[in-house]
């Protein structure tokens, strides 16, 4: 019998951020002609939800936990009925949910984990409650950068055949169709400067008093001559936003910067902007750089994560290490004193470096060879002769 | 990219000239510089720099550096003060000379290992958010024969290490555990640190430059400890480091106990006093550098501090509030903890609570 292969994308949640924008863009890009897609939440619904395609049958499942039993049925009875061949997982709350069910016997699908963790620095710890559910309840690992990969072996103990590095991708079609937002007159920024923009949350890994300590540290010419947006969730940690806003008080460079909230049209700000900032801490991806150069945008990062290790020779944008205010202060003024040319000829080397390696469908290419694998052959026309459970 | 900055923060530091430092203090060191110059030389990592304060040494320690900096294999940087300091204040003298982006910190009595620097300075170049590395030594005696015992183990710190790659801020709040000379420490950790506040001399309860520098780096980044033996640690009467071996440790754990007895409470209260001071300074220096998450966490056991500060109402009342402290997790839930509520209760019930300057202005 011959069928399309059923996938389920499985995320915490539909908010923005960068795993679940990765789940999403997975999500709208598998081949549809060998791919049937499902999506679940399995906590709760977000912005993010209007950007997958409409033949995405999605589910918000609103569980409380990962001992949440009424949920696990109901995850469990949803996932047979629709006889979903892969569950694929991101975040390590909904792996072990997933594990969970599995282990259960409520599910008989293949499970690909895609582990997105950018706290490796801070814990690299494998305990029973994480080591358990790797070890029995996933059959492929996905790590998006190296370390993870390394650590999935070394101190998990899963077999090298399990483990995969795939980078993250970016879905060039997001970009290339959004229309600019004038940042300028919608922001009140003024006239005659250059326009920042930093996509991050108000969490404390993306190191934002770092970049505010850095514009502090810049001339008050090359402070007039810059705007700096920041689009992104204040609510996910207040006290760290408000930490942020009183800096930005204490360093007398509030009227720069105008912090706008989570959006879910960060491709037309980014548009919109004349260059993008970012300077998180550590990152496993970060997707936001791909998002930059997707959008033809000249950056400046610091250089934390797989994909700024691997674009950074490339000349697509200025990387400095990650908490080094006075070195991301040299690379604002060097951005601010490039001509608007060779501005736009970074950008240009940016979103040309993404189409040859970054594009979405290389990277879903990827990962629909792991699913194969995991399942048995198919034939000629990439559709299953025989589902492996 | 200009040098006049607009607005300028409270924390500010020169940018790093060369890669690494090494700050040695120095007072009548007479006896054993040599071999820690010449461990130094012997590094497989050779540093750029070491940066000598000296804190008016009337031995010939001054002289054996300067012999020893006419041949060395890096550039040795000599100076003196014109009065004594004390450790703590020499070492922030020191700090604030150092060039690199790395500084590794040295006591004049100790012997590296050649691979010391290397080991640290490469912990702190993987991963740019370590702001500190320190390891574990082995402790030798005043004729540098090896006595058989590691550091981490006489300061009954080695369990708690060997478990964790990363040391949080809160244990370092909470106890010194780590000396100067195994550490390497990030520019951003030592520019944080510096100046060191005044709180940091009290007599009652002073913080040494080590822990506070310790403190600081664990509050504005991560600290990795390392539990191999990187030097040889010498164990001798005149040294400042608290380091206990064989009948010592007991004695000291004994006198602590009886002092639970029989120590005036005021001077607890000002212990508390003093140590909630020097953590709210940390915490201060971790909110200036946008770690505000770390700033919370001390500010919150400097609280604890403030509150174990006994009043003198009803015993009632200590007691509720020690019991508030544990309900809370104030203590923390290793052996120390437990010792902290236990020397509490016992204190609430001793008498000698009498009013206080003290009480009343907390």
């Amino acid at each position: 019998m011959q069928k399309k292969l059923n996938v389920m994308i499985v995320t915490d949640s539909l908010q923005v951020g960068g795993a679940e924008q990765v789940a999403v863009d997975i999500a709208n890009s598998l081949n549809r002609d060998t791919h049937q897609v499902y999506f679940c939440a399995t906590r709760t619904d977000g912005l993010l939800r209007s950007s997958l395609k409409d033949d995405v049958q999605v589910m918000v499942l609103e569980r409380s936990a990962t001992w949440d039993l009424l949920k696990l049925l109901s995850f469990g009875r949803y996932v047979r009925q629709q006889e979903i061949d892969v569950l694929h997982t991101h975040g390590r709350g909904t792996m072990k949910f997933v594990s969970l069910c599995k282990a259960l016997g409520l599910i008989n699908a293949r499970h690909v984990f895609h582990d997105h963790f950018g706290r490796l620095h801070l814990d690299r710890s494998a305990g029973r409650g994480l080591k358990l559910p790797l070890q029995h309840g996933v059959d492929a690992y996905i790590g998006v950068e190296s370390r993870l990969c390394r650590w999935a072996i070394d101190t998990v103990g899963l077999s090298p055949s399990k483990v995969n590095l795939v980078r993250s991708g970016v879905d060039l079609e997001r970009f290339s169709s959004a229309p600019p937002i004038n940042l300028r007159r919608e922001f009140d920024l003024g006239e005659g400067n250059l326009v920042l923009l930093m996509v991050a949350n108000f969490r404390p890994q993306k190191d934002h008093p770092t970049l505010f300590r850095a514009i502090a540290e810049l001339s008050r010419t090359e402070q007039e001559g810059l705007r700096l947006v920041v689009c992104g969730s204040t609510t996910a940690d207040p006290s760290y936003f408000q930490g942020c806003q009183d800096m930005l008080q204490r360093l007398k460079i509030d009227h720069l910067v105008r912090t706008i909230g989570v959006r879910n049209d960060a491709p037309s700000l980014m548009a919109g902007a004349d260059a993008g900032v970012f300077s998180s801490k550590n990152e496993s991806g970060p997707l936001v750089i791909l998002e930059y150069m997707a959008s033809k945008l000249p950056f400046v990062a610091t250089e934390t994560g797989e994909i700024a290790h691997a674009v950074k020779d490339a000349g697509v944008g200025i990387l400095t290490e990650p908490r080094d205010y006075l070195a991301l202060a040299d690379a604002l003024s060097e951005l601010l004193q490039m001509t608007l040319k060779q501005r736009t000829e970074m950008g240009a080397r940016g979103h040309q470096l993404v189409v040859e390696e970054f594009e979405q469908h290389v990277v879903v290419r990827q990962i629909e060879a792991i699913y194969l694998q995991l399942l048995g052959p198919r034939n000629s026309n990439g559709l299953i002769t025989a589902v492996a459970t | 990219m200009t040098t006049a900055p607009a607005s300028t923060p409270r924390i500010r530091y020169p940018r790093a000239q060369c890669e690494v430092s090494v700050a040695l203090c120095t007072l009548n060191g007479g006896l054993w510089i040599e071999q820690l110059l010449q461990s130094l030389a012997a590094q497989e990592l050779l540093p750029d720099e070491v940066v000598v304060q000296d804190d008016c040494s009337e031995d010939n320690t001054v002289e054996l550096i300067n012999r020893f900096a006419a041949s060395a294999p890096f550039l040795v940087r000599v100076e003196i003060n014109d009065h004594r300091l004390g450790s703590t204040a020499n070492f922030a003298e020191a700090l604030a000379r150092c060039h690199g982006r790395f500084i590794a910190l040295a006591d004049q009595d100790d012997v590296w290992y050649p691979i010391k620097l290397r080991r640290l300075i490469d912990e702190l170049k993987l991963d740019p958010t370590v702001t500190m590395a320190f390891s574990d030594a082995d402790l030798i005696g005043e004729d540098s024969q090896l006595l058989g015992q590691r550091l981490w183990d006489t300061r009954l710190v080695g369990r708690t290490l060997r478990r964790r790659a990363v040391v949080p801020e809160e244990l370092f709040a909470r106890r010194a555990l780590t000396t100067g000379c195994t550490m390497a420490v990030r520019r951003r950790a030592v520019a944080a640190s510096l100046p060191f506040p005044e709180v940091l001399e009290n007599t009652e309860t002073p913080m040494r430059h080590d822990r506070w520098l310790s403190l600081v780096a664990a509050a504005v980044g991560t600290v990795r400890a390392l539990p191999e033996p990187l030097l040889a640690f010498r164990v001798h009467p005149d040294q400042e480091t608290g380091v206990l071996v064989g009948t010592q440790l007991t004695h000291a754990l004994a006198r602590a106990t009886t002092a639970v007895f029989t120590a005036p409470v005021g001077s607890s209260n000002e212990s508390h006093l003093a140590r909630a001071e020097q953590l709210e300074a940390a915490a201060e220096r971790a909110n200036e550098m946008g770690d505000f998450e770390e700033a919370q966490t001390l500010t919150t056991i400097a609280d604890h501090h403030r509150n174990r500060i006994q009043g003198p109402g009803p015993v009632t009342d200590r007691l509720r509030n020690i019991a508030e402290g544990v309900r809370a997790g104030a203590y923390g839930w290793d052996w120390l903890g437990i010792a902290a509520v236990a020397g509490d209760v016992l204190r609430s019930v001793r008498p000698g609570h009498r009013p206080s300057a003290l009480h009343k202005s907390t």
